[in-house]
């Protein structure tokens, strides 16, 4: 065949395996996704104008709530997550040959999965929970009432606890991942001009992390902002948080109002697209500071 | 004194709440205001073995669908990812940005738009459709392993074995794909982890048909008797790191057989 001669074709057909099931099934569901908010391909025959489903959602003020609600969970565990990650990234870099290996148990919340970190989290800080019961044995507290309401304030305080506790690890791994190629002696090299040790945390080695930090700060802030399975074990009703309020629309209402669900999948879809080309941007820095190296 | 505080800081954080998995999965009522189980108990491994059947026969589906999602993004990945790696072509970073979106993006968006579709081909609550959906979502893990698996071997073995007389398929075989293998195991571990951990996705299209473990545990979380969740709990981190660990030892005992190590 004469177009598999030319570059073109071979590159197509070499990266063809991928490049198909990622049409048909990503491209495509997600075109699924924005056909059936217009009313198209719905299991229903939409009766309404096409973008009937928009109307209604842009009309509602429980899905501004909502969408907040997410904005802001999912901000909070990301910075809590890429704060602490970083933190402790750099003080397990810094441990001894020896300790190094103890170190590795933070990788334990990577290997568990999302629901199994929520009920870690309902297990430590429910009213009656572990916390709960040391401050009572040290006489902070005399009933489980005087605890304060941490997973049920409203404010998705568990869900952050919970994103954090599993994202840490994840922050820990690339941010090790660039301090490995980190010349110590640059380190060495300011302690010895007088730099104390937070002037050389700011100054030396913030700067080297930032890209894995801004990596894992968008990773982790897409993930927490559209995942289901730590709100469906932590989520509180009001505000919920988006995708609960989608899985409410698709499975206990009935089928007339599955467009709605569609037009919030396909805004969050959009609304992720701006922060992944974010992203992009952030590994194309990432690898060119590298580079620098 | 420094480093004990961060070993103190990292037990807290995450050795501590798997210590508690332990207390609680053998504790016989574990109520505030107890700050150690008032008891132990064995009811927790009763309820465990009473219900074996269900149990073990979701974690064999778990692991099933797991290590075929892993072979799934391997054979899609395998081809693609060499011809990432060795060539430079318009719009390479535009299109690598593009074929990462499926882990970053919330599944849900396009998973529910594909569920229609899936029913529409017989396709929903059944295996071959939980695999590809997990497939879709996280293979971008195996790309990236296998793109820098293959950027780091460099071509020279590749032209090498090529001036020898090899053909394309001893080649990969032969050359390649032994020499690629810690990417594999490094980007396979992420999707089994992945899709082993996957609670919504295999809901929604495995429609409780395609039984998995996380299905099992999830209903447990919020079930007056803690025991048998924090068990299950234990069985989820135990289990992929023995098979990691053993994944680990026997790729080393291959390459220390081969000299490579």
């Amino acid at each position: 065949m004469s177009w598999t001669n030319n570059r073109a074709g071979r590159l197509v057909s070499g990266l063809a395996p991928l490049l198909l099931p990622y049409l048909v099934l990503f491209c495509g569901g997600i075109m699924l996704t924005i056909c059936q908010s217009f009313g198209v391909f719905t299991p229903l025959p939409h009766a309404g104008a096409a973008l009937d489903a928009y109307a209604k959602i842009l009309t509602d003020p429980a899905f501004f709530s909502s969408f907040g609600f997410s904005l802001g969970v999912a901000m909070v565990s990301a910075f809590c997550t890429m704060a602490a990650g970083t933190f402790l990234a750099y003080q397990v870099w810094q441990l001894p040959a020896k300790l190094a290996t103890a170190a590795l148990i933070y990788k334990i919340p990577l290997i568990l999965p999302h629901i199994s970190v929520a009920f870690v989290v309902l297990v430590f800080w429910s009213p009656s929970g572990i916390v709960a019961s040391i401050a009572h044995s040290l006489g902070i507290i005399q009933t489980m009432q005087d605890f304060p309401n941490i997973l049920y304030s409203g404010w998705g305080l568990g869900m952050v606890l919970a994103y954090t506790l599993k994202g840490t690890p994840f922050a820990m791994l690339l941010v090790l991942a660039l301090l490995v190629r980190f010349d110590v002696r640059q380190i060495q090299t300011a302690a010895m001009l007088g730099a104390s040790g937070v002037r050389i945390f700011f100054s030396i080695v913030l700067p080297r992390m930032a890209p894995a930090m801004h990596t894992s700060f968008i990773i982790l802030f897409l993930y927490g902002f559209g995942a289901f399975d730590i709100p469906f074990v932590l989520g509180e009703s009001r505000p919920g948080m988006l995708s609960i309020h989608v899985y409410n629309l698709y499975f206990k209402h009935d089928l007339a109002r599955r467009p709605e669900a569609m037009a919030i999948l396909t805004m969050m879809f959009f609304f992720a697209v701006i922060f992944i080309i974010a992203y992009s941007k952030t590994v194309q820095r990432l690898e060119n500071g590298v580079r620098k190296l | 004194m420094k480093h004990t505080v961060t070993l103190i800081l990292l037990m807290l954080f995450f050795a501590v709440p798997a210590g508690v998995l332990v207390l609680i999965s053998l504790a016989s009522g574990w109520r505030f205001p107890d700050v150690w189980p008032a008891g132990f108990s064995f009811s927790g491994i009763a309820l465990f073995l009473q219900q074996k059947e269900q149990i073990l026969s979701s974690l064999a589906s778990s692991f099933v669908f797991s290590l075929l999602t892993v072979g799934v993004t391997f054979f899609m990945c395998l081809v693609p990812a060499a011809v990432f790696a060795r060539n430079d072509f318009r719009g390479k970073t535009v299109l690598e940005g593009l074929l990462l979106t499926p882990a970053l993006v919330p599944p849900m968006t396009f998973a529910m738009g594909l569920h229609f579709f899936f029913i529409k081909l017989s396709l929903a609550d059944t295996l071959p459709g939980v695999v590809l959906i997990l497939a879709i979502f996280s293979y971008p893990y195996m790309f990236r392993a296998l793109v820098a698996g293959f950027q780091t071997m460099g071509e020279h073995y590749r032209i090498c074995a090529r001036n020898l007389g090899a053909g394309p398929f001893s080649i990969l075989w032969q050359v390649e794909l032994p020499l690629l293998m810690p990417a594999v195991v490094a980007g396979g571990s992420v999707v089994f982890l992945v899709a082993f951990s996957e609670y919504f996705l295999v809901f929604l299209i495995g429609g409780g048909r395609v039984a998995s473990f996380t299905g099992l545990l999830m209903p447990l979380l919020s079930s007056s008797n803690r025991s048998l969740a924090a068990l299950l709990t234990l069985i989820f981190l135990l289990l992929p790191v023995g098979l990691f660990f053993i994944l680990d030892l026997s790729l080393m005992r291959s390459f220390r057989k081969k000299g490579m190590a």
